[in-house]
């Protein structure tokens, strides 16, 4: 799984904000929607469902065990609505300690809110000591550029 | 010290070669610092101090002024920062940029500039305004991804950061002398960039267990990352976005 830059992945710490259904109604009163729903349900088969709630509330999907070359994994996705705004790991199988060295680096990119940079407000960036190397590439760098021109 | 200062200044009034005298006098003051604590220079002064060539009286009074703050810090920390418990004895790089970009800052301050910003490889002083009465806003770099923020902070002061991303395994645990096991990434803010610098090198290797020590301290604050993604913070740690 990649993601790219400029993704936002909403998070918990967005508190006090009700979280509203992205998808507005479609007209046709319950029974239609239960019909249209079933009819999307046999064209778009899930593996594993905890079944359709309304919106406004969470559903869990987890995805069948998955060879990934290095091990096994599952992965879990919590639906709000239409967000995303969770995702887990129930099962990782890994062969040897190394990949299971790379997975606890790459697996929580998953969760932590992305903000993109570029369009981001800010003056500075605050991190861990770069080197004068990794400056070079660094989001200081570029803003430092910026302000030089 | 192995990294690269940035330096935005709101030069008011001020004549430009006012300002560039201001920068060049704090670009002195770190290559002072940096000559005299620089742990990889083996002529230095922290190195002679550490291997037992020279005595604490030998020493220039800047290491002095170090060697107090870094008691103040171990205290403030509830020993989570202890330079003393470092492999190779007191070890104070913890704590020597943040002081050392404060001093720098100190005089660009003297200037009377209306608001400066000085980043020490990730630590952050700052003073005044960047424009308009608002506050200078601190992207913290996100620690899996390079192109990324995990957060904004406004601050009119200080922000430090620490983390493993960049250099690795670096840190001690002070319990254990042997490497600590790292948060992703650990950030204080407060009015010091001095005791915050020393407070996120805690934080980062004592994880939450370090958190209720910043809780204590009057306008700090910090946010947590732990190595699994999961987040958290103490009061006070107000994000823009």
């Amino acid at each position: 799984m990649r993601y790219e830059a400029g993704s936002v992945v909403r998070h918990r710490r967005h508190r006090g904000r009700v979280r509203r259904c992205a998808r507005p109604a479609r007209p046709g009163g319950r029974a239609v929607r239960r019909r249209r729903a079933e009819a999307h349900q046999r064209r778009f088969p899930r593996r594993q469902q905890a079944g359709l709630g309304p919106c406004g509330r969470s559903r869990h999907v987890t995805g069948i065990l998955e060879q990934y070359g290095y091990g096994e994994l599952s992965v879990t996705v919590t639906v709000h609505g239409t967000q995303i705004t969770n995702v887990s790991v129930p099962v990782l199988r890994t062969a040897e300690p190394y990949s299971q060295q790379l997975a606890a680096q790459v697996l929580p990119m998953l969760k932590s809110e992305v903000l993109a940079a570029h369009s981001a407000r800010i003056n500075t960036v605050s991190g861990a000591t770069y080197t004068s190397q990794a400056y070079a590439d660094s989001i200081q760098s570029a803003l430092d550029k910026l302000h030089l021109k | 010290m192995g990294t690269v200062f940035s330096f935005a200044i709101v030069t008011g009034t001020l004549a430009e070669a006012a300002v560039r005298a201001a920068i060049a006098s704090a670009c002195g003051i770190l290559h002072r610092c940096d000559a005299v604590f620089s742990t990889w220079d083996g002529t230095s002064p922290v190195s002679r101090f550490r291997r037992g060539e020279a005595t604490l009286s030998q020493m220039p009074p800047e290491f002095h002024q170090v060697i107090e703050e870094c008691r103040a810090a171990k205290r403030a920390s509830d020993g989570w920062f202890d330079p003393w418990a470092m492999p190779g004895g007191f070890d104070p790089t913890g704590l020597v940029k943040g002081w050392a970009t404060e001093r720098a800052l100190g005089v660009l301050r003297d200037t009377g500039v209306p608001g400066a910003l000085i980043n020490g490889g990730g630590d952050v002083a700052a003073f005044g305004s960047p424009a308009n009465g608002q506050q200078w806003r601190v992207g913290i770099r996100h620690p899996w991804r390079p192109d990324a923020l995990a957060g904004i902070v406004e601050t009119s002061a200080a922000v430090a950061t620490s983390g493993c991303y960049e250099r690795g395994p670096h840190l001690i645990d002070p319990r254990t002398g042997q490497a600590a096991s790292c948060a992703a990434s650990a950030t204080v803010t407060g009015p010091s960039l001095t005791l915050a610098d020393a407070l996120a090198t805690g934080v980062a290797v004592g994880g939450d267990e370090a958190l209720p020590a910043v809780s204590r301290l009057a306008g700090y604050a910090a946010y947590l990352i732990r190595a699994d993604g999961s987040e958290t913070s103490t009061g006070g740690i107000e994000f823009v976005r």
